[in-house]
């Protein structure tokens, strides 16, 4: 019959829960935060999403997070060098923020203060019954970094936020606001060492007319679980690239939160997923087109290759006052192994009709006449299907505008495919 | 623009009178009492003179359905079904099952004059009754259509019996067999027996597994070794009796390079409160087999306050079980207050095709969500998909399709294109596809645009003096030409006026 039996919780929700019930009074932030805190535990205790709640439909995390490690990281990390020469590097070492670098009128502070005197609590709250990414991060963000770039500005250097651990549990949060007119470029560096249980949670604040460049590179040990969210509104005309490239980890959930709220705001997301041994990397994008004339373009880029799964959920939602939205969305994907796997779900939601949105999936194997033209000419297969992954991918990140981080990049594809092509 | 203005006030005024198969028969029926139990499951079979393994069947189902839970996931809302509130057995009286015509209360031989379904094979052979020349019965009655080509083999459903079944001894000579499935289920029991619940089982889901449980009537089709079917064949559904759901179920199976082309057609009377429907349809394609199943859809869509009208939960799968075999699924959806239907095929056999091919029209306050399942499971198995969705009012319109490529399935392809048009700001058109690829030889493509009729094409029409809505009306064909061209030649027709209708009034 219909009757709700008591949901028996997996070792995972039970170690969450012990967790919080062991460290939640000694986490960072005021009344407010901590009020924050219980709501996101609250939803905790329903337990994890499986592939019945609609937004975890190709990730169970129920099933596939089977456990959580203790806190301790067993070890010191260090920072990385940073992926583009002569960037202000600003370190998350084992969930907790070296002391802010002094970057040329940039405010910068470090999130346990934010929290502690409660400024943060709103970043704090909940998107729904299923945003568990920011649940999870919520109940125990400890540390990270909040960045202001003022009005006006033109950061000289790039900026890196590094969230580096050596195994353990890390929850991390970075908040960022470009002001009005202002233009900066950040990297958001996702790594470490051991099997790591790892969340952050960024929110980017584009104000009107500002320019930002934001790559999340997230390069996990093939042991670690990483859930990652960034979450990001654009003011009016605000111009927005965003490059994710995910090359690692065991179980990879990669949210993109993104709400075009000012009228002619522009939005480039690129994305190349490198599959590789027994990952599993669901990519979500939910995108609302929530005011006039707004543009956004999506690339997605999949290589499949031994017995990793891969997938993408891309959802554009244009608002009935959203008139003149352009939206257009790819995901395409090279399978080159039968024991792996790649789901997609491509989803347009509209409501306004003056609109011109589409979106194409594909997945296949290297195309044979390809093939054939290159090995006609005297390459042998092996370099030439490298060859024609590397064009595949090559195309979305040369995209890119800044050389420096084009070839920063394409070194990184390169080492992917020594390692696993 | 005044004159358009004035085109859309005289469309305003016809509105209700839109849906011209609105009308109710009034004849005097046999009724279940209201309400669901393993008695009205006993009577409705005791009624229906099925074996003892058909009543456990359906009781085994009913049971399983207790367990279950209404699904959710759909994009559509309504208020909470009382499924104890539904008569599940409604039957014109001293009606139990198809006989001679002779029989048949002439109300319902008028019924479907009315409809334009010719039930005396002998007037559609002898052509008594040419389309144009007046009708005996009073009123404007039938239209040209494909009924009356007498192409067509009709059983003709109303409430929860089949009627009557055309053209049974002409079939009968090529070897196909066409009859009610309670016939069926009396007379070629090994054969129900064998394929029934094959294809969606008794468990499946919500809805599949309480039409196993009450289950009325529809159509079976068996269709032997090597024989084209002569003719087309349809059914036709007709909701007549308050408060009642309409549970039909069709079997239709396809022995060894077999070939048939089946149609299905249905239509409501025009009421305040909502009625159930809940089919399911079951297809067998065997070894070189070929299905090809056409659906007009015209229930009553409710009135433009969205009051009214049938909601539509419904079951479609087709099996290629046997290699080189070809399921095909055309549907042109105009009515239902609420549609909720996947047409799917399960590519089993080797080089077996799943076609899906589909427009759907929503206006006033009707909800769609529809679109297909392409499984593949068998080697070099090839589906495509074309998807037209079209919405106009206050109505929302979803495409919701998967296309799954299984391990083994090595060089499965697929191509999927799904466009939306968008008529008028107080709608929606939404589009989720779930493509999954588990082997590397897959090739999957997808395609989706929404957008709406552009100023540039009206204005390109309009110029050539064609007033807007005409305008509209061509370049909405252009539109789903695609699909139109895949249906039955006579069909094709209706189904363009169909289009027409359901958008009148749109403009604005």
């Amino acid at each position: 019959m219909n009757v709700q039996t008591q949901i028996k919780r997996t070792a995972a929700e039970e170690a969450l829960l012990a967790a919080f019930a062991e460290r939640g009074t000694k986490l960072p932030g005021d009344a407010k935060v901590a009020e924050r805190r219980e709501e996101a535990v609250l939803l905790l205790q329903r337990g994890l999403p499986n592939r019945k709640v609609e937004a975890w439909h190709y990730t169970d995390l129920r099933r596939l997070l089977s456990a959580v490690p203790s806190f301790d990281a067993g070890g010191p990390a260090a920072p990385r060098a940073p992926l583009l020469e002569g960037s202000f590097v600003l370190p998350v070492l084992n969930g907790v923020a070296t002391p802010p670098l002094a970057i040329d009128g940039v405010a910068v502070s470090k999130v346990a203060d934010r929290l502690a005197d409660g400024s943060l609590a709103p970043l704090l709250r909940l998107e729904g019954s299923d945003d568990t990414v920011s649940a999870i991060n919520a109940a125990f963000a400890a540390d990270g970094f909040v960045v202001d770039v003022p009005a006006g500005a033109e950061v000289a250097a790039p900026i890196e936020l590094q969230n580096i651990q050596a195994g353990g549990q890390v929850h991390t949060r970075f908040a960022v606001t470009v002001g009005e007119g202002a233009k900066a470029t950040f990297v958001e560096r996702q790594a470490g060492e051991g099997d790591a249980f790892v969340s952050s949670v960024s929110h980017l604040q584009v104000e009107d007319d500002a320019e930002v460049l934001w790559l999340i590179l997230q390069e996990q040990p093939e042991g670690a679980n990483h859930l990652g969210r960034i979450s990001l509104t654009m003011g009016k005309r605000a111009k927005v690239t965003l490059f994710v490239m995910n090359s690692g980890g065991k179980l990879v959930r990669q949210e993109l939160r993104i709400v075009a709220e000012g009228e002619g705001s522009e939005l480039r997301l690129r994305g190349v997923n490198l599959l590789a041994g027994d990952t599993h990397c669901d990519v979500t994008m939910v995108l609302d087109h929530a005011a006039p004339h707004t543009v956004s373009t999506e690339t997605i880029r999949n290589v499949v290759t031994g017995r990793a799964e891969g997938a993408f959920q891309g959802q554009i939602r244009v608002a009935r006052h959203a008139q003149k939205t352009d939206a257009k969305m790819a995901c395409n994907t090279l399978l080159l192994s039968d024991e792996g796997g790649f789901s997609a779900k491509p989803e347009l939601e509209i409501f306004a009709d003056d609109v011109a949105c589409g979106h194409g999936a594909t997945v296949t194997e290297i195309e044979a006449d390809h093939l054939f033209y290159l090995m006609a000419r005297g390459i042998d297969e092996k370099t030439a299907r490298g060859l024609l992954v590397k064009a595949f991918l090559a195309e979305v990140v040369e995209e890119l505008e800044n050389e420096q981080m084009v070839d920063a990049l394409e070194a990184r594809l390169n080492t992917w495919f020594a390692e696993h092509g | 623009m005044p004159a358009v203005q004035e085109t859309i006030e005289q469309v305003r005024r016809i509105d209700v009178d839109q849906y011209k198969y609105g009308f109710e028969t009034l004849i005097e029926s046999d009724k279940a009492p209201k309400g669901l139990n393993e008695d009205i499951i006993r009577f409705i079979s005791a009624k229906k003179g099925e074996p003892e393994w058909m009543t456990e069947w359906r009781l085994a189902a009913y049971r399983r359905w207790l367990t279950m839970e209404e699904p959710t996931w759909a994009r559509v809302s309504y208020p909470k079904i009382d499924f104890q509130d539904i008569h599940y057995y409604a039957a014109p009286k001293g009606m139990t099952g198809p006989r001679s015509l002779d029989e048949v209360d002439p109300e319902l031989l008028r019924t479907y004059e009315k409809l334009g379904i010719p039930l005396r094979e002998q007037e559609i052979l002898a052509g008594v009754r040419r389309s144009g020349e007046p009708s005996t019965l009073d009123g404007d009655g039938a239209s040209d259509n494909v009924y009356q080509s007498g192409r067509v083999a009709v059983d003709a459903v109303f409430d929860s019996v089949s009627v009557v079944t055309t053209f049974k001894k002409e079939l009968a000579k090529a070897g196909v067999i066409f009859c009610s499935i309670s016939e069926a289920i009396r007379e070629h029991p090994e054969l129900v027996r064998k394929y029934l619940g094959s294809v969606v089982p008794p468990t499946d889901n919500f809805y599949a597994t309480l039409n196993s449980a009450v289950f009325t009537d529809g159509s079976f089709v068996y269709v032997p070794k090597g024989v084209r079917c002569p003719m087309e064949l349809s059914t036709y559904f007709r909701i007549n009796e308050r408060n009642t759901g309409q549970f039909e179920r069709t079997l239709i199976i396809a022995d060894e390079g077999a070939y048939v082309s089946y149609l299905e057609g249905c239509t409501a009377p025009q009421r305040d409160e909502n009625q159930l429907h809940a089919a399911v349809v079951e297809l067998i394609a065997l070894d070189d087999a070929e299905i090809k199943y056409s659906t007009v859809q015209n229930w009553y869509p409710g009135d433009t306050e969205g009051k009214g009208g049938v909601y539509n939960f419904v079951t479609k799968r087709g099996d290629c079980r046997g290699r080189n075999s070809k399921i095909s699924w055309t549907q042109v959806e105009t009515g239902s207050a609420i549609t909720w239907k996947y047409p799917s095929c399960l590519l089993r056999g080797d080089n077996s095709r799943g076609e899906f091919y589909s427009i759907a029209v929503s206006n006033g306050h009707q909800q769609i969500d529809s679109g297909t399942k392409m499984i593949h499971l068998g080697k070099n198995t090839s589906s495509r998909i074309i998807s037209k969705g079209i919405s106009a009012g206050r109505s929302n319109n979803t495409y919701r399709g998967q296309v799954s490529i299984h391990r083994k399935a090595e060089n499965a392809r697929n191509f999927t294109n799904c466009d939306s048009l968008l008529i008028g700001n107080d709608c929606g058109a939404h589009t989720v596809p779930y493509i999954e690829a588990k082997n590397s030889t897959a090739k999957v493509e997808h395609e989706a645009t929404t957008s709406k009729i552009s100023e540039d094409q009206k204005f390109y029409v309009m110029q050539r003096g064609i007033p807007e809505e005409e305008a509209i009306a061509l370049i909405v064909n252009g539109f789903v030409k695609d699909v139109i061209q895949e249906l039955p030649m006579e069909f094709a027709v209706e189904a363009q006026k169909l289009i027409n209708i359901s958008l009148e009034g749109s403009v604005g």
